[in-house]
């Protein structure tokens, strides 16, 4: 499991765009096999992807999410490591 | 022929040969698509042999020649073609796997220059410079430069609307072209599209890419995203849901930003302006009267 205390990047070779409240994300790749790969983040998603900055912690982060949603820990915490989880391939954990 | 201009999804592609290269010759099915006009989208000069590229020149995509046997993709060979980037050129490397004498071509092009260069080696003395898959590759580049799009979909005509029916293989694309031409349709194509705005308005073209088909073009007024249901069923789709479903049937070479966002930016503002449902429909003629009873 993720460390609370480590810091989350977006992995660069990602094209995004805000539609509303959520955000569309395409992979870069250099192979045919992975074209049309797309994903959908939900509002939530999409108030998680842009707090994710390179500076922000997993603990501070779930902070965030429990403030803007008036949502106990617990859950915040399972929101944002399923979050990680399902994102692992488009997300630098240090 | 020395030179010659195809007209194609709206697109006016001049094609001129060099000194030294072999005479051109449209194939069958471009025939229809000859036009005398000076004006050109771009124009592609031919040459013959090829052309060394610098040591620098970064491959960035790699495609695998697969075909498709009753709705299953079966790889052939694990290199088909290849995009190479030097600095703002681009180079792509490919053999013609329709060809039986080791024909291979050189595109140097860029996105922003309208004068592209094909080297062409084992070609004989005369030659088609828009044999597959050369041809699709200029539309795809010529869709990216345009922020158009190109997509996996069929689309029909009916009574001045036009419908477009998006989905992987064997979601059915072809299966609802033919059901609407048994309903007096007229079909644009069964399986890929080009889709333009042309002053504001959405239309939608068919290519000669795949077969011998006369120039094709009808508004958008509706896109549907397919399944195979075991009953007929309409759910609109809206913003991100409905961008991520057309993006996932377009056709997309993702080795660039540059690239993927002006699409990722026509598809949305695409799906702003145009109504797109996910329909869910039984191979039957019931289907048609179940979407027009919906309009």
């Amino acid at each position: 499991m993720t460390d609370p205390k480590s810091i989350l990047s977006r992995n660069p070779k990602m094209v995004t765009k805000k539609t509303g409240n959520e955000y569309v994300l395409v992979p870069v790749t250099d192979n045919i096999a992975d074209m049309n790969s797309v994903y959908t983040l939900n509002e939530t998603g999409a108030f998680i992807w842009e707090l994710i900055d390179g500076k922000k912690s997993v603990e501070e982060i779930i902070n965030s999410v429990t403030k803007e949603y008036d949502i106990d820990i617990e859950t915040a915490t399972s929101d944002v490591y399923s979050f990680i989880r399902d994102m692992s391939k488009y997300l630098i954990i240090k | 022929m020395k030179d010659y201009t195809l007209k194609i999804a709206g697109y006016n592609i001049r094609f001129e040969a060099s000194e030294e290269s072999p005479e051109l010759i449209p194939s069958e099915r471009f025939l229809r698509n000859i036009i005398q006009t000076p004006d050109y989208d771009i124009l592609i000069r031919v040459h013959h042999g090829t052309l060394k590229l610098s040591e620098e020149a970064d491959r960035v995509f790699i495609a695998p020649y697969i075909i498709e046997v009753k709705g299953m993709k079966i790889k052939q060979r694990d290199h088909f073609w290849s995009v190479y980037k030097h600095h703002s050129d681009l180079y792509i490397f490919t053999n013609f796997p329709d060809s039986s004498h080791g024909k291979k071509a050189l595109l140097k092009f860029s996105l922003t220059l309208r004068e592209w260069d094909l080297w062409l080696e084992g070609t004989g003395e005369i030659t088609d410079p828009f044999e597959y898959p050369v041809d699709s590759l200029v539309l795809y580049y010529l869709t990216v430069i345009h922020s158009d799009i190109m997509i996996h979909a069929s689309g029909v005509n009916y009574a001045g609307n036009g419908y477009l029916f998006s989905g992987a293989s064997g979601k059915g694309k072809t299966t609802l072209a033919e059901l609407w031409e048994d309903s007096g349709a007229k079909v644009i194509h069964d399986d890929r599209l080009i889709l333009r705005n042309i002053n504001g308005t959405y239309r939608m073209f068919n290519t000669p890419v795949y077969r011998d088909d006369e120039p094709r073009e009808s508004p958008l007024n509706k896109i549907f995203i397919i399944e195979h249901g075991t009953e007929n069923k309409i759910i609109p789709v809206k913003g991100a849901t409905a961008v991520t479903l057309v993006m996932a049937n377009c056709i997309q070479q993702n080795w660039d930003p540059e690239v993927i966002a002006p699409l990722l930016g026509s598809v949305s503002t695409m799906c702003s302006m145009i109504p797109t449902v996910k329909l869910f429909f039984r191979p039957e003629r019931r289907i048609i009267d179940y979407i027009l009873e919906y309009e």
